[in-house]
């Protein structure tokens, strides 16, 4: 009796356990669209999304990381995403996505506020995916090619994360974008991209355009919207004032010789002190540039024999001087502020509706650039 | 019962991977959303009176080593048996709840962060058989688990929180104290609900084998525990400012900076389902909490299983199929802010002064059946003495 009471119960939840299990539909790999990068332009619908997929069931036996590139229209980037999901017959997962590309027309003539929010409000989306804008539309620049065959999206996103910071170059993710264009003065920027043509090697694929990508613009955008593009010297003081890049180098003549000196550490200071006033101390560190491979980084070098003229020194001073101060000049004259001057004062007073409205040309900031050899 | 025994050691282990659970998912928003970047403040107040509590209760545990009276005896030798099962029914509103909150956290995170989709019941189903068998086999089997898990769970928990470290700027937690210490402080006793890990305690009483040390192993692990909470949420309100109300997997976040310097892999998701481990620990043994709960109430035969309470367990965790989790429990949160603030911080520090007058009670009442309980309950402690 004992042992029919068990197996009817053992029956009963096996039963139960299959009909309820039933309802659980679970999603292979192979049917998933990966996207691993998008961009987005403008449509007579609304937005037109290009997403650049790597689809695990493509690959076959081919060696490396292939990827194509789809082009769907919506009202707004969540049906242009459906819309490829219907077209690819794939369910689109953006859990991997690494670059988000607005094109020109697009960003320079909308307000992003609603594509902001939608890609960071995703659970599944990484916020620490970089965000750029581009030359030209965004589509085709994803229907480009990497000069190594590579796909766009995977060639720029290691171009942002890895060397971009070794190279004096700022960039940014979806996360510290979308953070500045809510807080304080609710400016920000981005890199904005540009795809300079190269001869084409790849004879699977004769037809698609490869090259190179120059990401040394930036695009300053204030509440999402467009409002003006640095120049050359403003992105090199931007890069000064910038923590987590290095790599500024500068060319200097003495005595008929150039020199080319190259920076390889630094350590930024802002000191707030009474009223509005922000002391900027920039400590650089470098040596003159031998080679062009990797300068070894950081405050523990070892101590290399001086070679740097006073001379020099001097006019590389007064060279990052005068690029920090055009950054500073610019922030002013548009009202922006990416090198977090309202941060400074956030630290020390708090949040106030003062604070966020402050104009940018009413905190004086007084850079003091030093330079040792190192 | 033998099976049920745990050494004060393992109690400290196990506490220390209870502590994170849901403050490492719901509650970093939460807490961003009430006071801003001074969250991990609040934090700080929180454990500060958990510490307290802890105190008082170890020491209650320390005064109860040789008589071994469990929750049951003293409440009903002190405040009254009517009492006692109120106490015991406001602990199992709060075991169940508790269960709810992180069952449905890690069903939200398996969907989001894993993009695995199922139904609620078939996610139920292994977590309530897991959790029987762990009734049937004693809570001595959650706590060997622990100690065998909890290496390769703490270094992915070290893992996890370290890795975006090197991209987190600190001065985003200043000016510290911005949202207002009266503020701070009230919402630590707000958000009480989701402190005082310690609790499951209560129901192990009179299985808990203290031999020397009782204090230094369980606030060394309740300080490395809490250290480790506080640098989890300041690190993640320092990464998300005002985007930290929204995010309310603050442990999926703060791993999805873990691989933002690779472009290959998610390596997040191998710790974080390790850490997962942890979460469903705790799950187990509050399960096995609630179910003790029901035992004491009822008064259940201890050495069977009771199919009826399971049931009743089981059918309250099926409760978000019915109503939105969000809902229902800041509901029942917010009701029982106070009957859960009384059994959480109140009876902690009110234990070793109960405990002391439950013995004394005890021994003044003695009659021969008694006698010859607390001479069997002597004579068996020798045995495991020797034993040992």
């Amino acid at each position: 009796m004992y042992n029919i009471k068990r197996i009817s119960i053992f029956i009963f939840a096996v039963v139960a356990i299959a009909l309820v299990a039933g309802s659980f539909m679970g999603e292979d790999i192979i049917s998933r669209a990966i996207i691993i990068g998008i961009g987005i332009d403008g449509s007579d619908e609304g937005v037109r999304l290009t997403a650049e997929i790597v689809s695990p069931a493509s690959s076959g036996e081919q060696i490396g990381t292939f990827s194509k590139t789809i082009s769907a229209n919506g009202k707004s980037i969540a049906t242009a995403i459906s819309r490829i999901a219907e077209l690819t017959g794939k369910e689109a997962s953006l859990g991997r996505c690494l670059v988000i590309i607005f094109g020109q027309e697009y960003y320079e003539n909308k307000d992003l506020s609603d594509d902001i929010d939608y890609l960071i409000s995703s659970d599944s989306f990484k916020e620490s995916s970089t965000i750029c804008c581009v030359e030209g539309s965004a589509e085709d620049f994803l229907n480009n090619s990497a000069a190594m065959s590579q796909g766009v999206s995977l060639a720029l996103s290691t171009m942002f994360t890895s060397q971009a910071r070794q190279t004096a170059l700022a960039t940014n993710t979806l996360l510290d974008f979308t953070l500045s264009q809510r807080g304080l003065l609710k400016t920000g920027f981005m890199n904005q991209v540009k795809f300079v043509s190269s001869d084409n090697v790849n004879t699977q694929e004769p037809d698609k355009s490869q090259g190179y990508f120059d990401l040394r613009n930036i695009a300053i955008f204030g509440d999402n919207k467009y409002m003006c593009m640095l120049t050359d010297e403003e992105i090199r003081g931007f890069a000064l004032l910038n923590n987590d890049v290095t790599g500024s180098s500068f060319v200097t003549d003495v005595d008929g010789k150039q020199l080319t000196v190259t920076i390889n550490s630094k350590d930024i200071k802002f000191d707030l002190q009474q009223g509005n006033v922000i002391k900027c101390e920039i400590n650089l560190q470098g040596r003159e540039a031998h080679t062009d491979s990797g300068e070894v980084e950081g405050q523990f070098v070892a101590q290399n024999k001086k070679e740097l003229p006073q001379a020099a020194i001097d006019d590389i001073i007064a060279q990052a001087t005068a690029q920090i101060n055009s950054l500073l000049d610019k922030q002013r004259q548009y009202n922006f502020d990416i090198v977090n001057l309202h941060e400074t004062i956030r630290r020390r007073d708090g949040t106030s509706e003062q604070l966020n409205n402050l104009p940018t040309a009413d905190i004086d900031v007084e850079a003091v650039v030093k330079f040792n050899e190192k | 019962m033998e099976k049920d025994k745990i050494s004060i050691n393992q109690f400290a282990l196990m506490y220390l991977l209870l502590i994170a659970g849901g403050k490492f998912l719901k509650l970093p928003s939460m807490l961003a959303a009430d006071v801003g970047h001074d969250s991990w403040l609040t934090l700080c107040f929180s454990f500060l009176w958990d510490a307290i509590c802890l105190t008082f209760l170890l020491w209650a545990i320390r005064i109860n080593k040789d008589s071994q009276l469990d929750i049951s005896a003293i409440l009903n030798n002190t405040v009254s048996k009517a009492v006692a099962k109120i106490i015991l029914i406001i602990f199992f509103v709060m075991f169940v709840v508790r269960n709810n909150i992180l069952l449905a956290s890690c069903y939200k995170m398996f969907a989001v962060t894993f993009d695995v989709s199922t139904n609620w019941i078939v996610y139920i189903i292994p977590v309530v058989a897991l959790s029987v068998l762990t009734l049937k086999l004693g809570f001595n089997s959650v706590a060997r688990a622990s100690q065998l898990l909890f290496g390769i769970i703490f270094i992915c928990v070290i893992v996890l929180i370290a890795s975006p470290l090197s991209q987190v700027d600190f001065g985003y937690v200043l000016p510290i104290g911005e949202a207002g210490w009266g503020k701070i402080v009230s919402t630590s006793f707000l958000r009480s609900f989701w402190f005082t890990d310690y609790v499951f305690i209560y129901l192990l009483l009179d299985n808990v084998k203290v031999k020397k040390h009782v204090f230094s192993p369980v606030l060394t692990a309740f300080a490395i525990g809490a250290f480790v909470t506080i640098a989890m949420n300041a690190m993640f309100v320092a990464l998300y400012g005002d985007l930290a109300p929204q995010f309310d997997l603050a442990m999926s976040k703060i791993g999805v900076h873990f691989v933002s310097k690779s472009s290959n892999g998610r390596w997040d998701w191998l710790t974080l389902s390790i850490w997962l481990i942890s979460v469903f620990i705790k799950i187990v043994v509050f399960f096995i909490c609630s179910y003790k709960c029901l035992e004491k109430i009822f008064e259940f035969n201890v050495n069977k299983l009771n199919i009826w309470a399971i049931g009743a367990i089981t059918a309250l965790f099926m409760l978000p199929i019915f109503l939105p989790i969000e809902i229902a429990l800041s509901t029942v949160v917010a009701y029982g802010l106070i009957p859960f603030a009384i059994v959480q911080y109140a009876l902690p520090i009110a234990m070793p002064f109960l405990t002391k007058a439950a013995q004394a009670k005890l021994n003044l009442g003695n009659t021969l059946t008694d006698s010859i309980k607390s001479a069997k309950r002597f004579a068996r402690k020798a045995k495991e003495n020797a034993s040992v």
